[in-house]
């Protein structure tokens, strides 16, 4: 059996399945000054009448990073930045022990520059004194010549509980994104693996010996080992969890736009050949860009409890949320209310709907239908404006080959999945606004633990070599070996694979023969006086997001 | 909190899957380490600096700008195509206000394609500034064009282009055609009888520094631009001035690229030569866009630059301030005829030689211009090469008078008849129409 818990902003669910299907589901209120006691309840209420030995696998979806981050409740980190030409670095200056410490490395990953040992240690003594025990150590190009980042971690070694590398965050480009990536990571480092030792303890009082993951903002699952070094990586895995939840419960083979509307937002993503679409760079937090690997994805604030207004004749929906429906009790009426108002739905106080909306509308000289009407129409629109720009944003993506431009593949979503909770109220009204066939999942409801809990391993390597140079580095998993002159692109596929494949077994998925894509690969010759001096080889590859089929056929829904 | 002040588009093409050849100057890598650069300094995730893919310029838009012969298909590939359609999305990012300023970081290169063209010279096949100004000039209307060529060689095919029209003003700063390909862009060459002073060159010593090209932009483009009062001013920005440049001799800096493109100021930048790839490209590039975007650039610096080492000779100096005055007055007091060409009754003609260095393709061209007095005239270009049997090119202006546009098509419709041009090709600015005759 597979065990999925989500801890949502609202609620927090678990799903135990088995391959029949569901065994059990529970769920409470999330309780945000005590996560483990809501995962305690959720655990307690599915494992109540099955036994633990029989769990394999947990997986856990939580937003303490999240939330740590968001309420800025992280631990100061000492970040040490080794620069080079370029941006001018204090631009991307975080947190309060932000230190330039020189040194240069250029895009082959030669250094220019070293790093300035004067203020390296006068930057180790201020975080001495100033009691900083997590740190950050990160370089410009790093993933192509670490020498500064190590340099940087002799030096804070003795001083430190913990050092994030720059270059292990991500084998991607993008200087301030790693910055940010490496100083998050260390500032929820000792809140994270804090909680990870209690949800140890609690999964072990619960009888359960099975291994533990979290849950990523790709869809994949780590297991909880990996995550105490890597905690970042669980930040805003939320929106994963309901994507990966479509994934468990259809079969999608279409290019097809999901929605996932909640209360106050919906989220959309969207499927190209059978999977979800990842970022080309990385999500943010916060407002600060970051490396770590998430789907594409949107937000837009229109949801259930969305404030209608009217302002100069024109009805709109959101982005406002005041409080639950007036059908829920509240003051200011939402979408919801329109809903009941519209028959579409009949939820909770459908009198208080009517009246709250009925207010509105002498108000604006409307009658109640009318305004809800144009409430609902203009939420849909909004929703399909933005799924529009997001598609546009897709196939606008930049190429870089004559051959990509002229036969690059499009997204043309032939069909549209809507989940959450108010999910079936916006099914008819979105179908007239895409013109496309809207499909509402059965079990949606619990879709998200259910999709955490069916995730499997997802990971992405970059592999670069340099073959003038003699130098080979997958940045992401620590490896760096020495190359000969005749390493070949068909070689460099193979070593990436191969480390790919190493790290998955490292991690213990239970099925190592995940599809590895190549993402991307590209060799090109350097040529010095005419001649060739060498060449830079580029490989990308990945395990994409999926689920464990096996489990899949007895939760799957026609959809 | 990095943001920048104008809102900078940026279309990106490296064209990774085409070269002239394998160990060519102008090949697959050229912008790899560009993009290195600009993705690890998170170019693209400054707020109001965005990422654009090209267009592909179709053959129509080709035919505006240039006589190709026998047909654009065979003188322009696909990636040529794909070059001048990057040009032309950053145009329109800007003419419909998507961006404040546009850079097409695009290769192949265009400047040293003329209006005639049977193949590639200097690397260049079709002109890529031309094909996006004609372009703008087609949907926006009759602009008022700037062009600025920082490159280091002398723009000799973008000069040709617009070397009758009153409304482009093309200034070329480069190395010294004495010391260096194509060996023009002398200050008289300063434009036909109906645009004298619209063409201005100002050839540089070798080893000209940042110091020289800034006295240049400050004393000389910048009085004459706001002279001019361009609509749109195009920086055709070649960065083979480098220091390290390795087929060429200046002494410019990536910092220089910077202030240069923060001084002028254009709408548009395209880029053209340049061919130190990893230690010139990333850096320059990189600060061509901070400038335009209005971001701090200070820190960009590239690896091996020494102030001192690089720095003009008093000599140069001193020559600089001497010429710049004089060549300023080419635009101010223009001379009162062209000092090539001759003048046969109504007509201005030009006899020209020219030789396609890259394809190896000798072309002579004899260029008429009938002198209207109502309209900018009717430019009808014969041309015999050694691959192509004799051409005829005939173009009505968009201002065209009735009496030089139907001169015009009497002379397309008259060279299809009795005369022993095998292709002829008609550019009907008025109508817009393009048409080619295969006789």
């Amino acid at each position: 059996m597979l065990l999925g818990i989500d801890v949502g902003g609202t609620h927090t669910d678990a799903v135990l399945l088995d391959l029949g299907g569901i065994v059990a589901t529970r769920k409470v209120k999330t309780d945000h000054a005590d996560l483990l006691g809501s995962i305690a309840a959720v655990l307690e209420g599915v494992l109540a009448s099955v036994d633990p030995a029989k769990v394999l696998r947990l997986n856990l979806s939580t937003t303490l990073s999240t939330n740590a981050i968001v309420e800025g409740k992280s631990e100061p980190v000492g970040v040490f930045v080794s620069c080079g030409p370029g941006i001018d670095p204090e631009y991307y200056r975080v947190g309060g022990h932000y230190f330039l410490i020189g040194g240069a490395v250029d895009h082959r990953g030669t250094a220019l520059e070293d790093v300035n040992e004067a203020a390296l240690c006068a930057a180790v003594e201020k975080c001495r004194a100033d009691g900083v025990r997590v740190f950050a150590s990160v370089g410009k190009f790093s993933t192509r010549n670490p020498e500064h980042e190590e340099a940087i971690l002799e030096k804070v070694h003795p001083l430190a509980d913990f050092v994030t590398s720059g270059r292990r965050v991500s084998g991607q480009l993008g200087f301030h994104r790693r910055i940010n990536t490496a100083y998050f990571n260390s500032s929820v480092w000792r809140l994270f693996n804090r909680f990870a030792d209690a949800v140890q303890r609690c999964v072990a009082s619960h009888g359960l010996r099975c291994q533990v993951n979290i849950l990523k903002a790709d869809g994949g699952a780590m297991p909880l080992s990996v995550s105490r070094r890597a905690p970042v990586e669980s930040i805003l895995s939320g929106p994963a969890a309901s994507v990966m939840g479509i994934i468990a419960i259809c079969d999608i083979d279409l290019d097809s736009v999901i929605l996932d509307i909640g209360g106050t937002t919906t989220d959309i993503a969207v499927f190209a050949d059978g999977a979800p679409l990842i970022a080309q760079t990385g999500i943010s937090i916060s407002g600060k860009p970051t490396l770590v690997r998430a789907f594409k994805t949107r937000s837009i604030g229109i949801g259930g409890d969305s404030a209608i207004a009217v302002e100069g004749g024109l009805v709109t929906a959101g982005p406002q949320r005041y409080g639950p429906s007036m059908a829920d009790g509240g003051e200011v009426p939402t979408l919801i209310d329109a809903f009941n108002v519209q028959n579409i739905i009949a939820y909770g106080d459908t009198m208080a709907s009517y009246s709250g909306i009925s207010e509105l509308a002498m108000e604006s000289g409307l009658d109640p239908e009318t305004l809800a009407d144009y409430a609902i129409g203009y939420a849909a629109n909004r929703i399909r404006e933005e799924t529009a720009l997001l598609i546009r944003e897709i196939n606008e993506k930049p190429v870089y080959t004559i051959f990509e431009l002229l036969e690059g593949k499009f997204v043309r979503p032939a069909k549209v999945y809507v989940m959450g909770g108010p999910a079936r109220a916006f099914a008819t009204v979105l179908r007239e606004a895409f013109s496309l066939p809207v499909l509402v999942p059965e079990n949606h409801a619990v879709a998200n633990a259910a999709g955490a809990a069916l995730a499997r391993a997802t990971v992405d390597v970059e592999l670069f070599a340099d073959t003038q140079k003699g130098r080979m580095f997958i940045p992401g998993l620590g490896v760096e070996r020495a190359v000969p002159p005749s390493y070949s692109l068909d070689q460099a596929r193979a070593e990436a694979v191969d480390n790919l494949r190493d790290y998955l077994g490292a991690i213990e998925t239970e099925d190592p023969d995940l599809p590895v894509d190549i993402l991307e690969e590209s060799v090109f010759n350097m040529i010095e006086d005419s001649r060739l001096a060498g060449r830079s080889i580029r490989v990308k590859c990945q395990v994409k997001p999926g689920v464990a089929e096996a489990y899949k056929r007895g939760i799957k829904r026609q959809c | 909190m990095l943001k920048a002040k104008r809102k900078l588009g940026v279309v990106f093409f490296p064209a990774y899957d085409w070269a002239i050849s394998a160990t060519h100057p102008e090949r697959q890598e050229r912008l790899l380490y560009t993009q290195d650069q600009l993705r690890e300094e998170g170019l693209f995730d400054i707020p109001g600096v965005t990422e654009y893919k090209p267009e592909l310029a179709s053959w129509l838009d080709v035919d505006r700008a240039h006589f190709c012969f026998p047909d654009v298909e065979s003188v322009a590939t696909q990636s040529h195509c794909v070059s001048a359609g990057g040009a032309i999305r950053a145009a329109k990012l800007v003419m419909e206000r998507e961006a404040d300023r546009a850079f097409a970081l695009i290769r192949p290169p265009g400047h040293h394609a003329m209006k005639v063209v049977h193949g590639s010279r200097g690397f260049c096949n079709i002109n890529i500034e031309a094909v996006m100004i004609e372009w703008v000039r087609e949907h926006y209307g009759r602009k008022r064009v700037a062009i600025v060529d920082t490159d280091c060689h002398h723009g000799d095919g973008t000069q040709d282009i617009y070397w009758h029209d009153p409304d482009t003003l093309f200034i070329s700063l480069h190395q010294d055609g004495r010391t260096l390909y194509p060996g023009t862009g002398f200050p008289m060459e300063a434009g036909g009888p109906r645009a004298l002073g619209r063409t201005i060159n100002v050839p540089l010593p070798p080893g000209t520094s940042d110091e020289g090209f800034l006295h240049v932009i400050d004393n000389l483009v910048l009085p004459i631009l706001s002279d001019f009062k361009p609509d749109l001013i195009v920086n055709s920005a070649g960065q083979d001035n480098h220091f390290s440049d390795p087929i060429t001799d200046m002494n410019f800096s990536a910092r220089g690229y910077a202030v240069l493109s923060e001084r002028l100021g254009p709408h548009l930048a395209v880029l053209e030569g340049g061919y130190a790839i990893q230690g010139a490209l990333p850096y320059v590039n990189l600060g061509i866009a901070l400038a335009l975007a209005g971001l701090d650039y200070s820190h960009v610096r590239e690896p091996g630059f020494d102030p001192d080492k690089c720095r003009q000779s008093a000599k140069i100096t001193e020559y600089i301030k001497e010429i710049t005055p004089q060549i300023a007055d080419f635009y101010f007091d223009p001379p009162k005829t062209p000092k090539t060409g001759r003048f046969e009754g109504e007509t201005y003609i030009r006899e020209k030689e020219i030789h396609y260095d890259t394809d190896n393709i000798h072309e002579d061209q004899t260029e008429t211009l009938h002198l209207c007095g109502d309209c900018p005239g009717l430019l009808v270009i014969e041309s015999r090469s050694t691959v192509n049997p004799p051409c005829l090119g005939v173009e009505i202006p968009a201002l065209a008078c009735p009496r030089c546009h139907d001169l015009g098509l009497r002379a397309f419709e008259e060279a299809q008849i009795k005369s022993g041009y095998r292709h002829v090709q008609l550019i009907n600015r008025k109508d817009k129409e393009y048409q080619r005759f295969l006789v």
